[in-house]
């Protein structure tokens, strides 16, 4: 008789069969997988082991170094020949050697620059040609190259530091760098480089420029005997920023030149921009600055109101006495306050006029006397 | 003269030991304010240069107590950072004799120095 099975128990035998195989399988790759991450761990630990000798070769070589580093540095800084185009500073040629160690040149470059920080004059000019005699320049420019930003901009520092001038151009093109603070280091190197020509970045800059960073670069260019700044091309750049520094410049630098673009500044979109034209026109005016100052002020905020006003103090004439006087009734006080002093800056009928409102009862009498004791002060 | 320095910087502190020591002074090395202030009383110097910024104790605080010690015969150079403007008046108002700010020019230090040579030697 023929046994007939059924397909469901077909079905359970396949299985019965199946299961031992895959498991048999299973275990082998499971094996693998054991093994593949027991080797991976001991990878790790080796190289765990190596990197801590390593670090710690390192750090036991980082007193001798820097003893070597001191040593080298402090015949450098007082090295008693004056030293023209072919004069060499003796380095022995241990250390010539161990500077193309990476570890000892690291530590070198480290205590030379920290050095170059803290010595002016001769010494601190030894050291300048101490880092271009070893040829260190060559590393930074090598880091600028790397995509790490906290390397590139390092570097730069470290060129600006030792005043590596010849460097200019492959420094400039960082001046619109993505980075903020590679863009920051690049701009403050032109600058010192090449004082007003630096600024020639501010020509393409698409980034803005801080407050901050704006103050940094004003503050090198005080080092630079002041000169003609073209800066209208500034003043009417659409970076924001641009123009505000450019403000500043024609503050500080007294670019009179400029004054009609100033005035056209007052009417910017930006309050902030509008602002620093107001305050550069205390610095740059003509007679007819009052003027614009005064058909600016009805549409403007209360702080740029005040900077109208305080403005005023210096430049309003006789002409501005009604605009003046109109302002004393104002009900801000530091509006009042201001209005009188400008009244009482503006010459004898100003004065004058500011004497009459101590009658008024309107107008807070404390405020013509405070006016009145700094006049006499 | 015999100076002594203050400064925790090793490597600024050993520029200043070489200066001073080219220029024929006895020069006792200090690193911190704590240090500087105990060797002042144990060895006496002719002249102090001391930096503002110190562990342990502050070159104000080393003018200070030179001054209340070694009143009228202890000058103090004190060498302080670009920035340190308030610090410096300070230092004055202490009673410190002159300062010199980072960066510095190491022929520079040793001009005032001389300078102080010629009143003690007086």
């Amino acid at each position: 008789m023929l046994k007939v099975t059924a397909p469901w128990a077909i079905k359970i035998t396949a299985i019965k069969l199946l299961i031992p195989a895959v498991f048999t399988i299973g275990l082998h790759s499971m094996e693998l997988v054991i093994l593949f991450f027991t080797n991976l761990i001991l990878v790790l630990l080796l190289a765990m082991i190596i990197l801590t000798v390593w670090r710690a070769a390192n750090e036991k070589n980082v007193g001798r170094y820097r003893l070597i580093s001191g040593l080298l540095i402090r015949k450098a800084a007082f090295f008693d020949e004056e030293i023209l185009p072919g004069t060499l500073i003796p380095v022995k040629k241990s250390v010539t050697k161990l500077l193309n160690n990476k570890f000892f040149r690291k530590t070198f470059t480290e205590e030379l620059l920290s050095a170059k920080k803290n010595l002016s004059g001769v010494a601190g000019e030894n050291l300048k040609y101490l880092y271009y005699q070893l040829g260190l320049e060559k590393y930074a420019l090598q880091n600028l190259r790397r995509s790490h930003w906290h390397l590139k901009s390092k570097a730069i520092q470290e060129l600006t530091l030792m005043d590596m001038h010849d460097l200019k151009q492959d420094l400039f093109v960082f001046t619109n760098n993505k980075n903020e603070l590679v863009r920051m280091e690049a701009q403050v190197a032109v600058v010192q480089f090449s004082g007003f020509d630096g600024l020639a970045f501010l020509d393409e800059i698409t980034y803005s420029i801080s407050e901050w960073q704006q103050m940094k670069l004003l503050q090198k260019l005080a080092n630079f005997p002041p000169m003609l700044v073209k800066i209208d091309g500034w003043l009417r750049s659409s970076n924001d920023s641009v123009v505000l520094f450019a403000l500043k410049l024609a503050r500080n630098f007294h670019t009179f030149d400029s004054h009609d673009i100033i005035i056209s500044c007052l009417q910017h979109d930006n309050p902030r921009i509008r602002l620093e034209a107001i305050h550069c026109l205390a610095e740059i005016y003509t007679p007819e600055t009052s003027v614009h100052l005064i058909s600016r002020y009805w549409r403007e905020s209360l702080v740029n109101q005040l900077a109208i006003i305080k403005v005023l103090q210096n430049i309003a004439s006789e002409d501005d006495m009604t605009f003046l006087v109109t302002l004393m009734y104002n009900v801000n006080y530091d509006m009042q306050l201001a209005a009188a002093r400008a009244l009482a800056h503006s010459g004898e009928r100003g004065l004058s006029l500011l004497m009459k409102f101590g009658a008024n009862d309107d107008i807070p009498n404390h405020i013509i006397l405070q006016v009145t004791a700094e006049l006499a002060a | 003269m015999r100076i002594l320095v203050a400064e925790d910087d090793e490597l600024m502190l050993k520029m200043l030991e070489f200066r001073l020591k080219k220029d024929g002074h006895e020069v006792i090395v200090t690193h911190d304010g704590r240090e500087a202030l105990s060797k002042i009383n144990e060895v006496i110097p002719d002249l102090v240069i001391t930096d503002i910024m110190m562990p342990y104790l502050s070159g104000l605080e080393i003018i200070g107590s030179v001054k209340k010690n070694f009143p009228g015969t202890m000058p103090v150079i004190i060498i302080s950072g670009m920035g340190q403007e308030s610090v410096v008046l300070e230092a004055f108002q202490l009673g410190a004799d002159d300062y010199i700010t980072k960066p510095f020019s190491p022929n520079e230090l040793s001009v005032r120095v001389k300078r102080f040579e010629k009143v003690i030697l007086r």
